[in-house]
């Protein structure tokens, strides 16, 4: 690639492109007035496009400008046309823009490129493997391709570990591909996430995503075993990090897909919501992992829980459940004051309606 | 700190948007320039100063953005059509009383034109899809009173599928709930009239779960607060109608604490350089909030509210009640 700092104007390889300004046949309302460099790429850009030039150098001046600004999307558009047009290898390209990904991860068209790519060299690749119009340069498969490019993701979250494009990236990904290969790793990736920072509700999601909403895959189909497991892990989890939005959500989550009544999580819900719960004893119960050691308690999420419980219970226990939604609304969780006098409102309204 | 909105200085920070002398970050911003023009131009019918742009300029600059190839608009002269720009061209055009400038049957084909076989939209030839794009493309669709010709069951059968295990909506199916997401999905959803497919108590409770103990909103659960989820996540709640589940002053005073007292224009947090982004969404969302002074703004369509209700288009959305101001 040439040298930025010299512009097309001054090279000669260029001298056969007619550059385009900006502001031909316009008058504008408010003139960009912006840096040689930029104003010299551009007008070539915009000079090329009109004549339609698909070649090597295009793809030269497109990641020159896709480098000054990222969010440039028509550089982008014409950058996918131009590597498909002159059968580049789209591998060589993925890796190409590793760095860009990385360094330029909240812009939307930096994912959607390598969604194209993916695209496209999942559906021009024969049953054998080999890929017609030479895709790729090697002699990997699209799925070891996209293997890599889990592998990119995660350099990418390791940056940013809630990028919301890249952890949707990775979601699509998985899907399209639907590999059982690709996805034998993801809960060990979700775990390593968690344990960076179990406060990560991207991962979190992501759990869900791969264990619940993505099919039943080999090793997968004793459902039971995977909700066991799963509550355990958000149990352990909350356990660890009692006050952590996410994982109480998850609970939920799981708890409601699999019709599972709240009652049965009582037991290990109940010292969550108290300041002082009773020391537990010496054996490790797996079932009911007590808060840790230094948590913050009682837990507004653990009230809420319990409450959501007595208030399904119907009955006396309804009430129990406003004396714990005063709670949150007076003392443990006041920003939402209003909304525990909503509930407290309903529940006194559903004890009046029994009566 | 500011205790109030200081309007006068707004109004001046976004009159002189277009006169910025750094040239670098005006240019990188250009595939912006059309949404720019819509966010500080609502910013200032909610404030009251409509006038402070000029109207045929601006009618003129949005007229030059249009892509004749395409059939809808760009974001600044010689840029691709796109949804997103185009509704904001539309939403200009229509606060400026100059919709009868556009071709409307061919912006109509462009969007339709950008639905996909499973429902969402793109929001251009390039691909991307996005509930963004769809929300875009069907307020667009109202707007120009061509909502008929939209298949809205395939519309919301993809919305249903976007809905996640916390209650929420996301970018695409299988992504995380996300604040402005839920926004697009449940705005797109009240111009449908299809509201009957939210679970109301669960996206109710995680939108007001957005409000931190310093007032702010985020995003998600474990995010930092940002001023602009102060219109994401009210206008969601105000079309829900639990709106008064966010602890107002608090919010209040957060959106407050987040102006620039020097230059005007609001920032993503307090201490943080101001946006006209920022600026737009934190107004709006001291409109929706009731605060003293301000236009009431139709959180559905993020635009001025008596706008919307001539145009026959307000739905059930609440609002908190407009304060009077105190008297200093």
């Amino acid at each position: 690639m040439s040298s930025p700092s010299v512009l097309y104007a001054e090279q000669p390889e260029w001298a056969d492109v007619i550059p385009i300004p900006q502001y031909e046949n316009v008058e504008p309302l408010a003139p960009i007035l912006y840096t040689p460099e930029y104003k010299d790429a551009t007008d070539y850009f915009r000079g090329i496009v009109k004549t339609g030039e698909k070649s090597q150098r295009v793809l030269s001046l497109t990641e020159h400008i896709i480098r000054l600004n990222p969010a440039h999307y028509s550089a982008w558009q014409y950058r996918y046309e131009t590597l498909l047009a002159i059968k580049a290898p789209l591998d060589v390209e993925l890796k190409l823009m590793d760095e860009i990904a990385i360094k330029h991860m909240k812009t939307y068209q930096v994912w959607h490129h390598r969604r194209l790519l993916m695209t496209h060299l999942l559906r021009n690749t024969d049953s054998t493997g080999i890929d017609k119009g030479s895709s790729s340069s090697s002699t990997q498969s699209p799925t070891q391709i996209a293997s890599s490019e889990l592998t990119l993701i995660a350099r990418t979250l390791a940056e940013d570990s809630k990028n919301y494009h890249t952890w949707s990236y990775r979601q699509w990904l998985l899907a399209f591909f639907n590999d059982d290969s690709l996805w034998e790793r993801e809960l060990d990736f979700v775990d390593s996430m968690l344990n960076a920072d179990v406060r990560n509700n991207s991962a979190w999601h992501h759990r869900f995503f791969v264990v619940f909403q993505s099919g039943v895959r080999e090793g997968e189909q004793n459902r039971d075993r995977v909700l066991k497991r799963e509550l355990i892990y958000v149990k352990q989890n909350i356990s660890l990090a009692p006050n952590n939005a996410s994982a109480w959500n998850y609970l939920r989550g799981v708890l409601d897909l699999n019709k599972l009544p709240y009652s049965n999580l009582v037991t290990f819900v109940q010292p969550y919501s108290v300041s002082h719960p009773d020391t537990p004893s010496d054996l490790v119960d797996l079932e009911n992992p007590p808060p840790s050691r230094g948590a913050q308690l009682p837990c507004p999420a653990a009230i809420e829980f319990l409450a959501d419980v007595y208030e399904k219970e119907g009955g006396d226990n309804v009430l129990k459940a406003t004396e714990l939604w005063k709670s949150l609304g007076s003392e443990h969780d006041t920003i939402r004051k209003r909304y525990w006098e909503f509930r407290v409102k309903e529940g006194l309204r559903a004890i009046q309606a029994q009566s | 700190m500011a205790d109030h909105l200081l309007v006068p200085l707004h109004v001046q920070y976004i009159q002189n948007l277009g006169k910025s002398q750094d040239d670098l970050v005006y240019h990188l911003t250009a595939h912006l320039r059309m949404n720019a023009i819509y966010w500080g131009l609502t910013a200032l019918c909610v404030m009251g100063h409509k006038d402070a742009l000029d109207r045929q300029e601006m009618i003129d600059y949005v007229m030059s953005c249009w892509d004749d190839e395409a059939g809808a608009f760009g974001a600044h002269p010689d840029h691709d059509a796109h949804i997103l720009s185009t509704l904001s061209a539309i939403q200009i055009l229509i606060m400026q009383d100059a919709l009868d400038r556009v071709d409307i049957d061919r912006v109509v084909k462009f969007i339709l034109s950008l639905q996909q076989p499973s429902g969402v939209f793109a929001g251009d030839q390039f691909g991307e899809v996005d509930t963004r794009f769809l929300f875009c493309s069907v307020n667009a669709l109202s707007l120009l009173g061509r909502i008929s010709e939209l298949d809205v069951d395939k519309t919301v059968g993809y919305i249903i599928q976007c809905q996640n295990f916390d209650g929420g909506f996301g970018s695409s199916i299988g992504a995380e709930s996300h604040a402005a997401q839920v926004f697009v999905c449940v705005g797109a959803l009240a111009i449908l009239d299809r509201l009957d497919i939210v679970d109301v108590p669960t996206l109710s409770w995680w939108l007001a779960e957005r409000q931190l103990p310093n007032g702010g909103l985020n995003g998600r659960p474990e995010k930092l607060e940002d001023v602009c989820y102060s219109f994401w996540v009210l206008s969601a709640l105000s079309i829900l109608n639990k709106i008064h589940w966010i602890d107002a002053d608090k919010l209040t005073s957060f959106i407050l604490s987040a102006q620039d007292p020097e230059n005007g224009g609001i920032a993503d947090r307090p201490g943080d350089m101001p946006d006209v982004f920022h600026t737009q969404f934190g107004v709006a969302g001291l409109s929706i909030l009731g605060y003293p002074g301000l236009a009431d703004l139709d959180p559905v369509y993020c635009m001025p509210a008596d706008v919307i209700e001539r145009m026959g288009l307000r739905k059930g959305w609440k609002n908190l009640e407009r304060r009077a101001a105190k008297s200093t």
